[in-house]
């Protein structure tokens, strides 16, 4: 899962951009990351926990001559490697006049 | 509709101890082709009466079990066994993964086992040839059918309690009998998480080796039930009735997560942000907060 936060100009230049990651690995006995089932023994658990709220916290400078900015938040879920689902987003334009 | 134990049926699975698999219990001797295996055990026999339910599993990522993990089964057999184990390809060794991903092989003879292991190889490495499209079609028979959930795992959670499965019953919330089909057995296991955790968990073969294919339920039960939850799977995932959605369904996820984001705007003091163009101006700045929360019974995601 992925929340990704960007920030674009009037003209659609991206000024900003983050992304955080949950995700689990899966490593073996010799603490060698793998994907196997047979080989995974134990697990790094980086995912957000049931029950649980996150918060993450973006504080984002512009340069002097920015007038306008479009904001997007987007949630996405990955059902595996390469197929994501966009889940929630959240936008909004700041300007700066 | 007819209570735990059975006379009949346990006289007769100890006549037939010596020849059958243990986890079976069943008199029946194992088969040796995937016909025959199926033709015993066909969800579209079920079809017939339970026909919504059997449209909603057909739709389900239970009935496609084995050819939607074609590749990692792979793996297990072609690098796994061979390479780094060192070891043949054995039914014990083939149930690794397929004592979850299709149970009915548990009543696969040893040979018929090892079949499937080589129809799993060939239908991943050879998927445009003949041979690769029909072993293709011959897996797709294996699934988590009917019977793996309402037979084979229904008393699995507590044999000791409740003895293992009998063949042809059915065990169900319900304990209402199939017409002249199949008699039932009422159970709440199946309503209980422990029989889902049966597979969405850390595995421990006979022999003591784990597989962690996917840990859900750690999770539930460490992260979920220990934060004070209480639903079971089967109230958070049946909504679609025996699809039993998951994160393949974008309306489960999508409930699953909580996502409230405030966007605010300020201008910071100049002289201070050392990077823009006019050090003397104003620096339009904003700050992002947002709260993702998990709504699930687990860690999201899961492996
Ligand atoms: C304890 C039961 C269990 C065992 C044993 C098991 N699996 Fe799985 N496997 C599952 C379940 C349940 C899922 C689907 C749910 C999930 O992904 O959380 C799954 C999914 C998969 C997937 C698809 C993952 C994806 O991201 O789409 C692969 C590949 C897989 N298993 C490979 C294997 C291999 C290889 C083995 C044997 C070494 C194995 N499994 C043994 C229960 C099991
Ligand atoms: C993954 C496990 C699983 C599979 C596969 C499965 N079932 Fe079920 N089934 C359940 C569970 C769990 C319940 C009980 C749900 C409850 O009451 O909370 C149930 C309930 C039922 C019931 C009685 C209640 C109702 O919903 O009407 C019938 C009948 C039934 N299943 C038939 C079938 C048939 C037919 C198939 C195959 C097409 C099938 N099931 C496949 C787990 C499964
Ligand atoms: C000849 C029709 C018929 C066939 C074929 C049939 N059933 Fe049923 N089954 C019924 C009827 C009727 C009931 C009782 C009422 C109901 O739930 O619909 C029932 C009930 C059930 C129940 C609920 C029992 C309980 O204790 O709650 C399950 C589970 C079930 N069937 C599974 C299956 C499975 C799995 C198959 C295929 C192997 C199958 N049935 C084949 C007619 C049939
Ligand atoms: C409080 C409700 C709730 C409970 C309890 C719950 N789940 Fe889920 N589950 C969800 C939601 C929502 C999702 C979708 C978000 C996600 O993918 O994690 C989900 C996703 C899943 C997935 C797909 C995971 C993936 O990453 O592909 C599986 C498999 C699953 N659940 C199985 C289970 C099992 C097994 C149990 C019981 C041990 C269970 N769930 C308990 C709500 C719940």
């Amino acid at each position: 899962m992925v929340l990704e936060v960007t920030a674009k100009d009037a003209e659609g230049n991206e000024l900003f951009k983050n992304e955080k990651k949950w995700f689990e690995i899966g490593i073996d006995p010799d603490k060698d990351m793998r994907y196997g089932a047979w080989q995974i023994k134990e697990i790094i658990d980086l995912t957000l926990p049931p029950l649980a709220t996150q918060k993450e916290q973006y504080l984002i400078h512009f340069d002097t001559d920015t007038d306008e900015v479009r904001i997007d938040a987007k949630l996405y879920y990955y059902i595996n490697g390469s197929k994501r689902e966009l889940v929630h987003d959240v936008s909004k334009t700041l300007s700066f006049f | 509709m007819r209570k735990y134990k059975n006379t009949w049926l346990l006289l007769c699975s100890s006549l037939f101890w010596v020849v059958s698999y243990p986890i079976a219990g069943q008199c029946t001797p194992e088969a040796t082709t995937i016909d025959e295996l199926v033709e015993k055990y066909d969800s579209q026999k079920c079809g017939g009466c339970h026909e919504e339910i059997y449209q909603e599993w057909q739709n389900s990522w239970h009935a496609k079990a084995v050819n939607s993990s074609l590749g990692g089964i792979r793996n297990f057999i072609e690098v796994g066994l061979k390479k780094e184990w060192n070891t043949p390809l054995t039914k014990n060794e083939v149930l690794k993964c397929l004592d979850c991903h299709a149970p009915i092989v548990n009543f696969a003879s040893e040979e018929l086992a090892r079949d499937i292991g080589r129809l799993i190889v060939t239908a991943k490495d050879f998927p445009t040839t003949p041979t690769g499209t029909e072993a293709l079609k011959e897996l797709a028979k294996l699934n988590v059918g009917c019977y793996a959930c309402h037979n084979i795992k229904a008393t699995g959670v507590a044999p000791g309690l409740r003895g293992r499965p009998q063949e042809g019953v059915m065990y169900g919330p319900t304990g209402e009998d199939g017409d002249d089909f199949h008699t039932s057995v009422e159970t709440v296991d199946l309503k209980t998480s422990a029989f889902c955790m049966q597979c969405h968990g850390v595995y421990h073969a006979p022999d003591g080796e784990t597989i962690q294919c996917n840990t859900l339920s750690g999770s539930y039960r460490h992260g979920y039930l220990a934060a004070g939850g209480s639903k079971t799977c089967q109230e958070c995932h049946s909504a679609k009735g025996h699809m039993f959605p998951g994160g393949h369904d974008l309306d489960t996820v999508k409930q699953g997560l909580g996502f409230n984001v405030q966007i605010a705007k300020y201008k910071h003091l100049p002289g201070q942000i050392t990077s823009v163009k006019d050090a003397n101006k104003w620096v339009p700045s904003a700050i992002v907060t947002a709260f993702i929360e998990n709504r699930a019974g687990h860690r999201i995601p899961d492996g």
